[in-house]
């Protein structure tokens, strides 16, 4: 019997050893281990809401589609939204990945290293990427170039900006792994607001008029800190289409200690979408508080069920909203007794990016890597067989031209050679206004390593007076480079009670990983009238040059000084007798009357009168041309 | 070389001379005149070359060929080429000796308006009863021409039903007018107990008469047949078809449940409406090149009000508020992705009310509930009310029904969209016989043939048409704005557009069908390919304003020196010519 217990224990162990093994997965299969394959098409709709240690509360809606396999996929359907089906037919897209963010998930408070914030913390902005089953290279480019104009006309959106080649790339590993299909392409600098988020709620079957859903009260989701709006599909002959739908929220409740799901959204969940299969509400607390059995937190309304997961990592308290209706809504209230101290799991490495360098013709890139120790001891020894691996993938548009051989890397402030550290490296170098610069590498750091900085120089490129946006003057943002740690898996195992296709996707295995801020490179901007003014300067100097020319061909100077002495001894011509009355008035001497009239006598002569009516005579005339054509 | 030197002494004289003087001794020089004249001079000549250089490039389109086609169009509508023929299977004697003529005069009486798509027809008689056999009549080909020999038909079509006749005499029609079966259309006149006109699935109808004495009532009879049916089809105008410029139609089916949280309605469109509808398409298959798809959607409520109506004890939506029935704000029927290019998507909606307007019913201007409770708006598509069956019993259950339409009912609904589809491309959904004996057999497949024939005309015609006013408000666009760019791709398929209206005309008249419409389907498609080329809407960033900015700074003090040069230099030349001539003057005098 002791054995046997023995025997289940060391298997156990070897379990937990083999999850912590550095395992190469895809993450193509995250949360799609559909067991069995539906008939019909389903929808179901879920939110989570989950306590942050800065009192803030995420509140993250999950929407699932599922179409199976038919004939008839993109021509008949019931649930599955009609124009994704048609989407995935006619660009042959196998997986996509679309992601509108507002604000940057904040790992250090938020957590790194749980499912929840590995899969759902996107860079700011707009990322798209869709692995295709097109065969050859420049089928996928021209597939990729309509599926970014049709997800454009979609979501109401600018995704076809990705269109052109300077603004998507193509990584083999560093993002995803895959065979040279995968398309990947970010725009950092879309806003995001509610002309995105209606037709992506156009997609549900119930929309927000009913169910869970009906909480996107736009005012108080548009608050948020964060606000993160995904569309994830999948499809293959096997399990058909598979869309989830999540957007992921943090709102700040007015009261730190007490809050509930009325006061977050100003609207109350008063039944479940008819349609759905299932509709759930979860509220999940880190930390194990069944066991703790500690009076740290009162709710109010009574859940379904209370779960851990199998570690223990986290409570779940599961409401169904099937139960609730107009006259009973559901809402749940969180009462803290006392203020929570949750130590989230962080990401074995804090990433950050920054630039460094002045001036507007050179800087550099650093990546500095920070060790977030306390969280996961556990892991790390000083020995020297013990290794951290780190994947960085970062696209840089072709106008910072960033000098791959200028890689340095400092580990706890001491410079070591690359090949010590880099694994594995693949660059694809910019080329100027043909395609962007993808940096992919694999690095190995020692466990016992407190931090690590990455730091690649770049010289500025010049754009052509027409390929700078409308403001260029604030700047041109690199995208959020991608930290990943292929060492690390997040995931939570949930007793099988719950069927959840939300709680299902976090039994997948999700590579802990993290997204790094966008970075800002102010570039030289030219002076936009700068041709107008290169244009008169120069036409400028060339007629006084041709004038001059003219004039020194033609003028006798010997006459015309003869002519101008017997003219002094005449009479003062018309320009130089004003230029002395004018004078004289200025310094303030009276002129004598008779002298007045007599000079006022040819100023209103005839041959002036003539003069000035011919002018205008030719600018009318000219006027008159001109607005005929 | 010579001139130089002593126009350079003319200058060392003038010194000597004096200009104060009114006298001059040397005739004066030529050199700056020479000079300041030919700088002027080369300026002027090079304007147009420094207009020509800064031009921006516009291809020539063929405005002309193109206005003077459309006129000819306009003034005279294509016609095809369409034979008629009436064949009395019993013995005729008729009144006047030119039976075929005044069938003829008959048919073009009725047709007032020079309407697209009618046929320049051809019309003969013939009188096959047993034993005589007689001709009239100008035939396009003596292929065309009935054969005689079929004194037969007639008591072959004793004790049959409609659908028998027609199929035997289309038999008849193929074996005797074999050698243009396609392109004739035939009346049998006969004489018989139950009078009735019976117009056939095909190109063929027959008249069963009392006594067919009265010549010109029988004339009147068979110049409706051929005038307002087979070359009409009953309608007065029908320009607009709904078929996309590349040819294709989509029709989006759509189930919309108003309020789901009443009773959700599924249908199986896929095993139904695929099956009942498949027919249709094929029949439609010349014309157009069709494709579905279904969805259905929730939350979908009907945006016009209706209300009670204690007579009909139904609520009613009136026919003056359809117009705001389609809610455009909360249908997301989408345009199908499928659709590729510039195809044409229509729309057919299946409205199920929720309980609080069940059961809905449109009332006709005159109170009466609408047959089919349904109504269509053009080119956009039909809408259907279906009322859930026991809807009105107000059974408010807590239990949310879910149910799938009954495909009895599935069916009803298609044979109203399949009638809501021939209205949309522009045919009567049923025909208002103008005497009680008149009948029309409809066919399965929706369409009869000789109505597939004025569709196909039509569509000839409306592309052809429409290519012409595309390309004439291209062209009126290019010339209005004048620092428009007109690449050469654009000026490419604007010819080549043009090329094909003018073979589709030409094809019409010589009643060449397929090639017809296949030009005018390219020339259509072409046109509206150059029309929203993407090049049309970049309008030369150099506008007027930045053309003269660029080159005033330049030209304008340049010419101002080059002017003034020139001016002061011919006066001087004159003033100093003029006292040289008064100095020879004096001088011839003195001496």
């Amino acid at each position: 019997m002791a054995s046997h217990t023995f025997l289940s224990l060391l298997l156990f162990y070897l379990y937990s050893f083999h999850l912590l093994r550095p395992i190469y997965c895809s993450f193509g299969s995250n949360g799609f281990e559909t067991t069995s394959v539906p008939k019909e098409e389903e929808f179901s709709e879920e939110l989570l809401l989950k306590p942050l240690p800065d009192y803030k509360v995420l509140a993250h809606f999950h929407f699932t589609s599922t179409s199976p396999p038919s004939s008839s996929n993109g021509k008949h359907h019931h649930l599955f939204p009609k124009s994704i089906a048609q989407l995935v037919k006619k660009y042959k897209i196998r997986e996509l990945e679309l992601s509108f963010t507002q604000g940057r998930w904040n790992y250090d408070r938020w957590g790194a290293s749980d499912p929840l914030s590995t899969a759902n913390g996107k860079p700011p902005g707009v990322e798209l990427w869709a692995l295709f089953d097109i065969p050859t290279k420049e089928e996928i480019d021209a597939t990729w170039r309509n599926l970014t104009h049709s997800l454009s006309g979609l979501f109401c959106a600018s995704i076809n900006f990705l269109e052109s080649s300077t603004s998507y790339s193509a990584p083999l590993w560093g993002f995803l792994p895959n065979n040279g299909d995968l398309r990947y392409g970010a725009l950092p600098r879309e806003a995001v607001c509610t002309e995105n988020l209606t037709p992506w709620l156009k997609l549900l079957p119930c929309r927000d008029k009913a169910g869970i859903a009906s909480l996107l009260d736009r005012p108080s989701i548009y608050r948020g800190h964060y606000h993160s709006q995904r569309l994830k599909l999948r499809s293959d002959g096997l399990n058909g289409i598979v869309i989830e739908q999540t957007l992921s929220v943090v709102l700040q409740p007015i009261d730190r200690t007490s809050w509930s799901m009325h006061q977050l959204f100003k609207k109350s969940l008063t039944g479940k979408c008819a349609l759905a299969k299932s509709s759930k509400v979860f509220l999940e607390i880190e930390g194990n508080l069944v066991s703790q059995n500690e009076n740290i937190l009162e709710l109010v309304g009574e859940a379904d069920m209370v779960t851990n997961d199998q570690r223990d990592h986290s409570t779940i308290y599961q409401y169904n909203v099937e139960r609730y209706s107009e006259h009973e809504a559901l809402d749940i209230r969180v009462n803290w007794k006392k203020l929570l101290q949750v130590s989230f799991l962080q990401a074995p490495l804090h990433a950050s990016r920054f630039l460094m360098g002045s001036g507007n013709e050179r800087g550099s890139i650093a990546i500095s890597l920070q060790s977030a120790r306390n969280s996961t001891k556990g892991l790390y020894d000083n020995s020297k067989n013990c290794f951290t691996r780190v994947v960085i993938f970062q696209v840089v548009p072709w106008y910072v031209k960033v000098y791959y051989h200028t890689l340095r890397i400092y580990v706890d402030g001491a410079i070591r050679d690359a090949k010590d550290v880099v694994e594995k490296i693949n660059v694809a170098p910019s080329e100027d206004k043909v395609s962007p610069g993808t940096l992919e590498m694999m690095l190995q750091f020692p466990c016992g390593m407190m931090s690590a900085a990455l730091t690649l120089d770049f010289d500025k490129g010049f754009l052509h007076i027409d390929e700078y946006p409308p403001d260029a003057n604030q700047g041109f943002d690199i995208p959020s480079a991608l930290v990943s740690f292929p060492d690390f898996i997040s995931r939570r195992i949930y007793p099988d009670s719950i069927s959840s296709p939300l709680l299902q996707s976090y039994k997948g295995r999700n590579i802990v990983k993290s997204y790094t801020e966008v970075l800002l490179v102010p570039l030289t901007t030219p002076d936009f009238s700068m041709p107008y003014n290169v244009i008169t300067f120069t036409c400028t100097v060339l007629a006084l040059y041709f004038g001059s020319m003219v004039n020194v061909l033609r003028r006798r100077v010997s006459e015309e000084e003869r002519l101008a002495k017997s003219k002094d001894k005449r009479k003062p011509g018309l320009i130089p007798l004003l230029i002395s009355k004018i004078s004289n008035k200025v310094r303030g001497i009276k002129e004598d009357s008779a002298n007045q009239s007599q000079s006022s006598q040819p100023i209103l002569g005839p041959k002036v009168v003539f003069k000035v009516v011919l002018i205008a005579l030719i600018a009318v005339l000219g006027h008159y041309i001109f607005n005929s054509s | 070389m010579a001139d130089d030197t002593s126009a350079a002494a003319g200058t060392s004289t003038e010194t000597g001379a004096g200009t104060g003087s009114n006298l001059r001794t040397t005739k004066p020089g030529t050199k700056r005149l020479f000079l300041t004249v030919s700088v002027l001079i080369s300026f002027l000549l090079g304007a147009p070359f420094l207009l020509k250089s800064t031009e921006i490039h516009r291809s020539p389109l063929p405005s002309a060929a193109i206005s003077s086609l459309s006129d000819h169009l306009h003034s005279n509508p294509p016609s095809f080429p369409c034979h008629f023929q009436a064949i009395f299977l019993s013995p005729f004697k008729p009144s006047d000796s030119s039976l075929s003529l005044s069938v003829a005069e008959r048919i073009r009486a009725q047709l007032s308006a020079q309407s697209c798509g009618n046929c320049n027809f051809t019309v003969s008689v013939t009188v096959d009863s047993g034993s005589s056999c007689r001709d009239e009549g100008d035939a396009a080909s003596a292929a065309c021409l009935w054969e005689c020999g079929g004194g037969g038909l007639v008591d072959a079509i004793e004790g049959r039903d409609d659908q028998g006749i027609d199929e035997l005499l289309l038999s008849a029609v193929n074996e005797r007018t074999g050698g243009c079966a396609g392109r004739v259309y035939s009346v049998f006149v006969m004489e018989g107990r139950d009078e009735r006109v019976v117009i056939g699935k095909h190109r063929h109808a027959w008249m069963v008469l009392k006594d067919l004495d009265d010549s010109t009532s029988v004339v009147s009879m068979i110049g409706t047949v051929f005038g307002d049916y087979f070359m009409r089809g009953g309608v007065e105008k029908g320009e607009y078809i709904p078929v996309g410029s590349d040819g294709n139609v989509v029709l989006s089916f759509s189930l919309l449940n108003s309020n789901p949280s009443d009773w959700i309605y599924d249908w199986d469109f896929q095993r139904t409406g695929e099956v009942l509808l498949a027919p249709v398409l094929e029949a439609l298959a010349p014309v157009a090149n069709i494709t579905m798809e279904s969805q259905v959607l929730y939350h979908a409520p009907k945006s016009s009000i209706s209300y009670w109506d204690e007579k009909l004890e139904a609520y009613v939506v009136n026919t003056r508020d359809l117009p705001f029935f389609v809610n455009s704000n909360e249908w997301h029927l989408d345009t199908s992705l499928s659709a590729s290019g510039r195809s044409k998507v229509l729309q057919f909606v299946v409205y199920v009310p929720s309980a609080s307007e069940c059961p809905l019913y449109i009332r006709t201007p005159e109170g009466e509930m609408s047959k089919t409770n349904a109504f269509i708006s053009p080119m956009w598509g039909g809408v259907a009310i279906w009322n859930p069956p026991g809807c009105s019993m107000q059974s408010q259950g807590i239990h949310i029904v879910r149910d799938v339409l009954p495909p009895q009912e599935l069916e009803k609904i298609i044979e109203i969209f399949i009638g809501q589809l021939r209205l949309l491309f522009g045919l009567n959904s049923n025909y208002v016989e103008p005497s009680p004996i008149f009948k029309v057999l409809a066919s399965e497949k929706g369409f009869t043939n000789w109505e597939l024939d004025l569709l196909y005309r039509q569509h000839t015609c409306f592309n052809l048409l429409s290519s012409l006013s595309t390309l004439q408000s291209l062209s009126t666009l290019v010339e209005s704005l004048p620092r428009m760019i007109v690449m050469d791709e654009i000026g490419k398929q604007v010819e080549l557009s043009l090329e094909a209206a003018n073979l589709a005309e030409r094809n019409i008249s010589l009643g060449i069908n397929n090639a017809s419409a296949l030009s005018s389907i390219r020339a259509r498609a072409l046109a509206e390919d150059a029309f929203f080329h993407p090049s049309i809407m970049s309008i030369s960033y150099s506008s007027m304003e930045h053309y003269f900015a660029i080159y005033m700074p330049f030209f304008a003090p340049v010419s101002l020196h080059v002017l003034l040069a020139a001016v002061k230099e011919v006066k001087r030349y004159f003033a100093e010519r003029s006292k040289y001539l008064t100095f020879r003057a004096s001088k011839l005098k003195s001496s």
